[in-house]
């Protein structure tokens, strides 16, 4: 009855929303399956898109392949892409390198990190230091994954860097990562909160530690853990579908918030792919509201953007306008 | 009665001699200019497209990647990103091609030898070689992170999977066409089972051997690259992943270029080598 109700949800807001103009159809990028990515859907199944007038063509891309999205979406391929936040500042970064305006840019995010050091529950050591000497195998989901970028942020605030570690970063596509533990070819992992909490549930790992909690720095927990980005050209020339776009994911952020858990759970599970017993484990742990606000946008920046230039990785040139479009994030 | 004077008497070879050498050298130079005339050409329109077409930023002009190749092997590139510097990965890459490589050698080389003349182990053997010579070698990249763990020994597989059936199928070839006459020379001068075959045998099938060690190599560098990009935290492969994030296309071109290089330098190094020393010392001329 429930998911027959969710079901109509979208078909009703449709009918309301007809004959007031014709939508405008948008080609979106994102992450999937993937669990940070899940407003999409939430957006799709509540016709928040619909509502506010658009149209999707969608383009999922599989875990870890954020960089050929945002490849799709600097060649104008895709108008919006759902799940990075520091490839777009890597590739804006190389645009105003080379004297160049930079082709994309974030305009909205997650609300909470949801980033997690997982390690195995063979792994001995409680504080970092412990951890030091050890030559410990971690899975991330690519090279510029955000977790890598946090946890490097929150080392150097520490004065440390990852060189100071023995530890070797593995690329592994996240639905990999778990097998990967369990096999042990890894001895833990950077990743979200989907991945961390199917370790705890075959309680092959601990959180050893989690941006939520605060074990990444207090500001760690205002930061967006995903990002929504478009391609700068289509938005000046249509900022008017760029501010629906923001404003339809805004939307399904609210319909999630009032929708009963076990609604929310059925459309989280049917973009993940996961068991709903996993996501109503992962409810508690992981928030895909939308909603970055410009205090938000100056952490990551803050954060995110010193740890990527300590590193060489983004220009000293780039500016905190280069990365955002502000214009659509939320003035408060 | 007139006696034939040998040519070298009568003064004709050494200027014989000179004269092909000559020739040679001008064929030589003849060739290297047409190669380098070919290679220019070919820098001169990546250069003008990529300036002409503002490119700069997908397909950097070959002088802007020339400068960053300098920059990283003279390892003063500050943005440099990518760990270990640049002859560690390569190190690391070769280490594992050359371990691909030669575990395919030290098994192909034999069983192709056998196969190759032992029909009753071929026709029992050769199906199902030739039922699992059609996967692609990426396709063994999963199976192979699943049996060896994420690691050296997953590319290394993988390397063997992909280098092993060209080696195999060129020397199983070469050993089964040998020209019946010569074995039957051979054996006329009493050359039998093993002497036949190091005598007669193997040198015979020596040029296959060298074509099949020169394709398998070329296969080696390919599979190394995508090995290293799924299962590897070093390594040029995993330069070339890590630049793509970065949105660095020169530094992908660079990686592209450099693994260019080794591989005609390891060819060079290994087959030439290979083929200088049984084919001289077997004295066989390449069909």
């Amino acid at each position: 009855m429930k998911r027959r109700t969710l079901l109509a949800l979208p078909g009703l807001i449709a009918l309301e929303s007809r004959g007031a103009r014709a939508a405008d159809r948008i080609k979106v990028g994102m992450l999937k399956p993937n669990i940070v990515t899940v407003i999409y859907w939430i957006a799709v199944r509540t016709g928040a898109f619909e509502k506010n007038g658009l149209e999707i063509a969608e383009n999922p891309f599989p875990s870890g392949q954020t960089a050929a999205g945002i490849e799709q979406l600097m060649r104008g391929g895709l108008d919006f892409y759902l799940g990075a936040s520091g490839e777009v500042a890597h590739a804006d970064s190389r645009y105003v390198e080379a004297g160049k305006p930079p082709p994309i840019a974030l305009i909205e995010g997650g609300i909470a990190g949801g980033s997690f050091l997982v390690l195995q529950n063979a792994v001995q050591g409680q504080t970092l230091d412990q951890l030091r000497g050890q030559k410990l195998r971690i899975g991330i989901s690519n090279p510029s994954s955000y977790h890598l970028i946090l946890l490097r942020a929150f080392l150097r605030d520490h004065g440390m860097t990852t060189d100071d570690f023995k530890w070797q970063f593995l690329t592994v596509g996240g639905p990999e990562m778990l097998p990967a533990m369990v096999s042990h070819q890894l001895d833990g992992f950077l990743h979200d909160a989907l991945t961390t909490t199917l370790a705890l549930r075959s309680k092959v790992g601990f959180v050893f530690m989690s941006s939520d909690r605060g074990d990444m720095g207090e500001q760690a927990k205002l930061l967006p853990g995903t990002g929504v980005c478009g391609n700068r050209a289509f938005m000046d020339k249509n900022p008017d579908v760029a501010r629906r776009f923001a404003q339809a994911l805004r939307d399904a952020s609210a319909a999630y918030d009032a929708a009963p858990k076990e609604q929310m759970v059925a459309v989280m599970a049917e973009w993940s792919r996961q068991d709903p017993a996993v996501i109503d484990d992962v409810y508690d742990r992981f928030n895909p509201r939308v909603g970055m606000t410009r205090q938000a946008v100056q952490v990551w920046w803050d954060l995110l953007g010193s740890a990527m230039l300590a590193r060489g990785e983004i220009s000293p040139k780039l500016t905190l306008n280069d990365i955002f479009d502000l214009r659509f994030i939320r003035s408060e | 009665m007139d006696t034939i004077q040998p040519v070298s008497d009568i003064g004709l070879r050494p200027n014989f001699q000179r004269h092909v050498r000559a020739r040679d050298r001008r064929i030589r130079l003849r060739r290297i200019l047409r190669g380098g005339a070919g290679i220019l050409a070919i820098l001169l329109v990546w250069q003008v497209m990529s300036q002409a077409l503002d490119l700069d930023l997908l397909l950097p002009p070959p002088l802007t990647v020339l400068r960053n190749g300098v920059t990283t092997l003279s390892l003063s590139d500050s943005h440099w990103l990518y760990g270990p510097n640049i002859y560690v990965h390569l190190w690391h890459s070769f280490l594992r091609a050359m371990a691909g490589f030669g575990a395919a050698a030290i098994i192909a080389i034999p069983l192709g030898l056998v196969l190759g003349r032992v029909g009753v182990l071929r026709e029992f053997v050769l199906p199902a070689i030739k039922g699992v010579y059609p996967i692609p070698g990426i396709a063994w990249i999963p199976l192979a992170i699943l049996w060896f763990g994420l690691g050296d020994a997953a590319v290394v597989f993988v390397v063997f999977a992909t280098t092993f059936f060209p080696l195999f199928f060129t020397t199983e070839a070469g050993a089964r066409q040998i020209n019946p006459t010569v074995l039957d020379a051979g054996r006329c001068f009493g050359a039998r089972g093993i002497t036949l075959f190091f005598r007669v045998v193997l040198p015979a099938t020596v040029p296959f051997i060298i074509t099949g060690l020169r394709i398998s190599l070329g296969g080696a560098w390919r599979m190394i690259v995508a090995g290293e990009m799924l299962a590897s935290q070093d390594g040029i492969g995993y330069v070339l992943m890590e630049s793509r994030f970065q949105f660095r296309a020169v530094d992908l071109m660079t990686a592209m270029i450099l693994i260019a290089i080794v591989g005609y330098v390891t060819e060079k190094a290994i087959v030439d080598t290979i083929e200088k020393r049984t084919l001289e010392k077997w004295e066989v001329k390449p069909s």
